[in-house]
């Protein structure tokens, strides 16, 4: 007797009927790469996968004016070869390159790495900086979420059960914005985040900063940007001695969220390290960069 | 469920339950044991197989969702005689097989690889095995095997080469 059944939706209506019949749990399927890796350690928790991966909708990248959609069920492998995110996104690419291996990359798509919500999830920082917009989906209607507050806690979210995570949609970051997301891991490939950071910023024509979005990973609960960082850098001529005040900032803000732990001996040198880093690559040299 | 799909280029139907994986599927209802069970997390490539082309672990891929899809195995690689093809005995040549546990998931990955580059860089050769773990060789011998292999279908174009 199998203990979980299986069914393929063929459109966006059909995977919203499929996820709401009643008495029967189901939750959606798209690459499998957290699924299959979460019920070798709990205990089942569905009657029934309902597969989104082959609706033409969840798996398309588009540009529209000023704004980028791209479907649930798009695969990292597919984005890091999509030329809209890499021109107007490359943080966001440069993180999907360090998720898992290549064959990993091939399965696992933005939906499930945000609904999954793990702290250490490579997407999420590039996501929270671009401000992106989660789209759900159900029977009572359409609903926008940003990621942000998507996200309440490790493997926690605000989706409800029959709601389906369609799109995500951000507006193209200002034009002359750099961008760079770094991850510290024990390896270069298949490690999940000790650490990371996503940061996106822009200076005005007089060279004061005027745009800025910082947000790291696995430091905090969930990620989300931290205000007091960027305001450290915001109006300011970006410098050295600038650069390092907001790392400092940083460090002292993830201690506020979290407390002393055992980790944070390690954490509070490290995220001043990748905070400068990238706030470097972006404000001092070319951006665009990773690692 | 029923479950029909392409397997190593012939079209394949089978009656196995909803709750398994591709890599349970091809092991316990098609008795193709070169795809091999070691993690099942996803971690080291062990359970390779070709999925529509691609790089996948099996052990990830619900067996249901291949329905209709194209699945290559270890079992669906070699000369058209039978034995084993230039990659393959490059491994033998170069030393890449000790154990041999990791191999068919190597030359799977070695395969996806090849199939979209023709002449890839030693980096990007070990990045695309990024996700196959071998506790043997130290990979230099693995690496090398795949590029010797694509210089020798560069020079020749090989027949079973898949083009993109």
């Amino acid at each position: 007797m199998a203990k979980y059944d299986y069914v393929l939706a063929k459109s966006l209506d059909h995977a919203v009927e499929l996820l709401n019949e009643s008495g029967i749990r189901s939750i959606p399927l798209a690459g499998g790469t957290d699924i299959y890796v979460a019920i070798r350690v709990n205990p089942v928790w569905f009657d029934r996968l309902v597969d989104i991966r082959r609706i033409p909708e969840l798996n398309k990248v588009s540009l529209d004016k000023d704004q980028v959609k791209f479907g649930a069920a798009v695969t990292f492998s597919h984005a890091i070869k999509n030329p809209i995110l890499l021109k107007v996104a490359p943080f966001l690419v440069e993180a999907c390159k360090t998720i898992g291996g290549p064959a990993v990359r091939n399965c696992g798509t933005f939906g499930g790495n945000v609904s999954n919500a793990a702290a250490c999830a490579d997407s999420l920082p590039s996501l929270v900086c671009l401000e992106a917009v989660a789209h759900l989906c159900s029977p009572k209607g359409q609903r926008q979420v940003k990621v942000e507050n998507l996200v309440k806690g490790p493997h926690e979210t605000q989706i409800e059960t029959g709601e389906l995570l369609t799109h995500f949609t951000f507006q193209v970051p200002p034009k002359n914005a750099k961008s760079c997301f770094i991850k510290i891991g024990r390896r270069k490939a298949q490690s999940i985040s000790r650490l990371s950071i996503a940061v996106i910023g822009a200076v005005n024509p007089a060279g004061m900063v005027d745009y800025i979005r910082v947000c790291p990973g696995a430091a905090v609960a969930t990620p989300v940007r931290f205000p007091q960082v960027e305001a450290v850098l915001l109006g300011k001529k970006p410098n050295k001695e600038s650069i390092t005040a907001a790392s400092e900032q940083l460090v002292a803000d993830m201690i506020q969220s979290t407390g002393r732990r055992w980790s944070t001996e390690y954490k509070e040198i490290t995220l001043k390290a990748i905070a400068e880093r990238s706030l470097t690559k972006i404000f001092l040299e070319d951006g665009h960069h990773v690692n | 469920m029923l479950i029909n799909f392409i397997l190593n280029h012939n079209p394949v139907s089978v009656d196995a339950p909803a709750d398994i994986t591709l890599l349970a599927l091809l092991r316990d209802h098609f008795k193709l044991t070169g795809t091999k069970e070691a993690c099942e997390v996803g971690e080291c490539g062990a359970c390779s197989v070709l999925l529509d082309g691609e790089l996948a672990n099996s052990c990830l891929v619900a067996a249901p969702s291949v329905m209709g899809r194209d699945v290559v195995t270890i079992e669906g690689i070699h000369a058209e005689d039978g034995g084993p093809n230039d990659l393959q005995r490059n491994f033998i040549e170069k030393g890449a097989v000790q154990c041999g546990f990791c191999i068919p998931g190597m030359v799977i990955a070695g395969e996806a690889l090849l199939a979209i580059k023709s002449e890839p860089s030693r980096l990007e050769i070990r990045e695309a095995l990024a996700g196959n773990l071998c506790r043997c060789t130290g990979y230099m011998q693995i690496v090398d095997a795949i590029e010797t292999t694509a210089k020798g279908r560069a020079e020749k174009p090989h027949p079973e080469k898949r083009e993109n």
